[in-house]
């Protein structure tokens, strides 16, 4: 073969998401987000067979996968009255909490923290430091995260063959037992990344940080050097001199689905599902879900449909006040965010809480709240194993007694927040199928009162210095750890920029 | 014992940047040898970092940026592969893989690339441009020695 010498770039088309922002003396005074790519999943399910969704819809992405096929089997399972052995819930949640340690720390090390090694930073005092754990390719930090977070994933390969679009799971179990050889790996795996976790990212013992309990302690414990040098230290110290804490906290409405399920009752998650209002936590109500397309290009129907009775049929309409291949999902009116924050406000950790009640959410604190629940993935991964091999002899798999017609959800929490998916299976193939991602939630249009989305309402307030370099942005953004690549586009006196992110 | 992989990336969704895929499906008709795998890797972000384990030499199949000679085949140095700008995690295209690989620790395969160029960018709409459908045949081609035990 000739050697021909060119200037590359293998481009791949991407750009499935746009953010709009107007300025005025540089604030953000309104933001847009628009999903520029149709994604179209719920129309190529109907019609199918009930199972397809099961290796159909973890490809909707990349990342969770995992979450998608939980989600999947979930519904499925309550359409057919189906519940899984506790063994299988086992194998399901482990699978899921090794699919969310590779997601917590990549996101955070390998595409929020870089942003610190910006030379607009080169005079703050912490910016050395930031170099040698955050630089792309040569950060200490950086480089030992690529790593890690490259072995968690091996987990579901035990179980799922592959990572990721994997479809191990099935209504009434999961296709593979567990067995020693399995479990041995995994709990080297486990030990592998908590080590890593523990010396390198938080610099303490999992036990002693999974028993801090309020904002006083954590700043104390910022104040130490062992806490202070490690990455997690090294990103609050930087995120919080540039008052990241204070910045873009977006709605004050939370939303969780509840994480992983209690193997021995199903229905229940082993950390809380709930709606935080602002104020107090109410039980989660499915029947308040819906989704409004006003702003949106689909088939224009009146205010919210609850999922079992929406629509995603494609109306593309570019001129006019619809902007977004989005839907905007609401709980009943609220716009709501949802994500690690949410999860862990509503879950129950007492620290995240505290952070909370001290400062509010800022985009520190979702950052923080995503590394923090890596402590609570270990813990959980640790109990799944345990509990694996304490008693090998448990069935995996249950067959279910009926697969007729009915309806049925399925709600997990995925890397970004509250996933759910809604089947209805009729004369025994799929009638219906809607999908509402995290991402949609966070990044919707506005509704059918034109209240904003998520990420939308939390760049408003953004105080912009460089038009040509809007690194603030970059941190709002990544802080909500996008599923789609996003680029941003600015208008500011009649200026339009445009900005990979 | 994989000693070679062929893995062949691309969306056939998006023009000539489906000329991956085709490679694989040109390939797909042989039955390889023992210790020879082809993958159709598709764009799979980090995750293709499992696709360059436990092999000792691995053969990407990628489009290349127009660049005025659409269907050139080039043979290209890993090092020689720009990252791509996207940063959010879907946005890690080859260019990052081979740069992530390069940082890791533990062992890595001889990497070898072979490049063709696309005549443009066409998103969302299937199929090569001829020039690009000749030179998948060509690549699959050249790479047929690799289906010869102990050649290629």
């Amino acid at each position: 073969m000739a050697r021909v010498q060119l200037n590359l770039n293998l481009n791949r088309v991407e750009g499935d998401l746009e953010i709009g922002v107007t300025l005025e003396d540089g604030v953000v005074v309104e933001a847009r987000t628009v999903g520029t790519m149709y994604r179209g999943f719920e129309q190529i399910m109907i019609g199918r067979a009930a199972r397809d969704g099961l290796v159909i819809t973890p490809r909707v992405c990349g990342i969770c996968g995992t979450a998608h096929l939980y989600a999947a089997t979930l519904a499925l399972e309550h359409a057919w009255g189906v519940t899984p052995p506790p063994h299988a819930v086992r194998i399901r949640n482990l699978c899921l909490l090794a699919e969310g340690l590779q997601n917590d720390l990549r996101q955070t090390l390998l595409f929020f923290a870089p942003d610190f090694c910006n030379p607009r930073y080169q005079n703050e005092p912490w910016f050395d430091e930031a170099l040698a754990g955050f630089e792309p390719f040569r950060g200490a930090f950086y480089l030992e995260t690529l790593a890690a977070t490259r072995e968690a994933v091996k987990i579901i390969a035990h179980f799922g063959g592959q990572w990721p679009h994997s479809s191990y799971m099935a209504p009434g179990g999961v296709t593979l037992p567990a067995d020693m050889r399995k479990l041995i790996a995994c709990r080297a795996l486990l030990d592998g990344f908590q080590r890593f976790y523990e010396t390198r990212v938080i610099g303490a013992p999992l036990d002693a940080w999974l028993a801090l309990d309020t904002a006083q302690d954590y700043f104390a414990l910022l104040e130490t050097p062992a806490h202070a040098r490690s990455a997690l230290g090294l990103l609050s110290r930087a995120a919080r001199a540039l008052d990241l804490h204070k910045t873009a906290a977006g709605v004050g409405a939370l939303l969780s689905f509840g994480a992983w399920r209690d193997p021995e009752n199903p229905d229940a998650p082993l950390l809380a599902a709930g709606f935080y209002d602002g104020a107090a936590t109410a039980p989660l109500d499915q029947g308040r879900i819906n989704e409004h397309v006003r702003h949106s290009w689909f088939r224009p129907y009146e205010g919210g449909r609850h999922p079992w009775k929406g629509e995603t049929i494609p109306n593309y309409a570019p001129d006019g006040d619809r902007y977004s291949w989005a839907k905007a999902p609401r709980y009943g009116d609220a716009v709501v965010q949802t994500g690690p924050l949410a999860e862990l406000l509503i879950g129950g950790d007492a620290l995240v809480a505290s952070l909370y009640a001290e400062e509010g959410g800022g985009a520190w604190l979702r950052q923080f709240a995503r590394v923090r629940r890596v402590a609570h993935e270990l813990r959980f991964a640790r109990q799944m194993l345990d509990q694996l091999a304490g008693d090998l002899s448990g069935p995996h798999f249950l067959p279910p007694a009926h697969e007729g017609d009915g309806e049925g959800h399925g709600l997990t929490m995925a890397a970004r927040g509250a996933l759910g998916h809604w089947i209805r299976v009729k004369d025994g193939v799929i009638e219906k199928y809607q999908i509402i991602t995290p991402t949609a939630w966070n990044a919707s249009p506005r509704d059918s009162a034109g209240q904003p989305g998520h990420w939308e309402q939390s760049l408003v307030g953004v105080r912009v210095k460089d038009p040509d370099d809007p690194i603030e942005i970059g941190h709002v953004i990544r802080s909500h750890d996008p599923c789609l690549v996003c680029t941003v586009h600015m208008l500011d006196s009649g200026r339009k920029l445009h900005f990979g992110v | 014992m994989i000693r070679r992989r062929i893995l062949c990336f691309g969306n056939p969704l998006h023009g000539d940047d489906g000329v991956g895929a085709a490679v694989f499906a040109a390939l797909s008709a042989r039955k390889p040898p023992e210790g020879l795998e082809v993958i159709e890797a598709g764009t799979p972000g980090p995750a293709a970092l499992a696709l360059f384990e436990d092999c000792d030499e691995a053969i990407v199949v990628d489009a290349l940026a127009p660049a005025g000679s659409p269907g050139r085949i080039a043979q290209l140095a890993p090092e020689g592969i720009d990252a791509e700008t996207t940063p959010a995690p879907h946005g890690m295209g080859l260019g990052y893989i081979l740069r992530a690989l390069n940082a890791l620790p533990g062992p890595r395969p001889e990497i070898r690339i072979i490049g063709i160029e696309a005549a443009s960018h066409r998103p969302f709409q299937p199929g090569l441009s001829p020039a690009v459908a000749a030179a998948a045949g060509e690549v699959a081609r050249l790479l047929g020695p690799c289906f010869e035990d102990g050649h290629g």
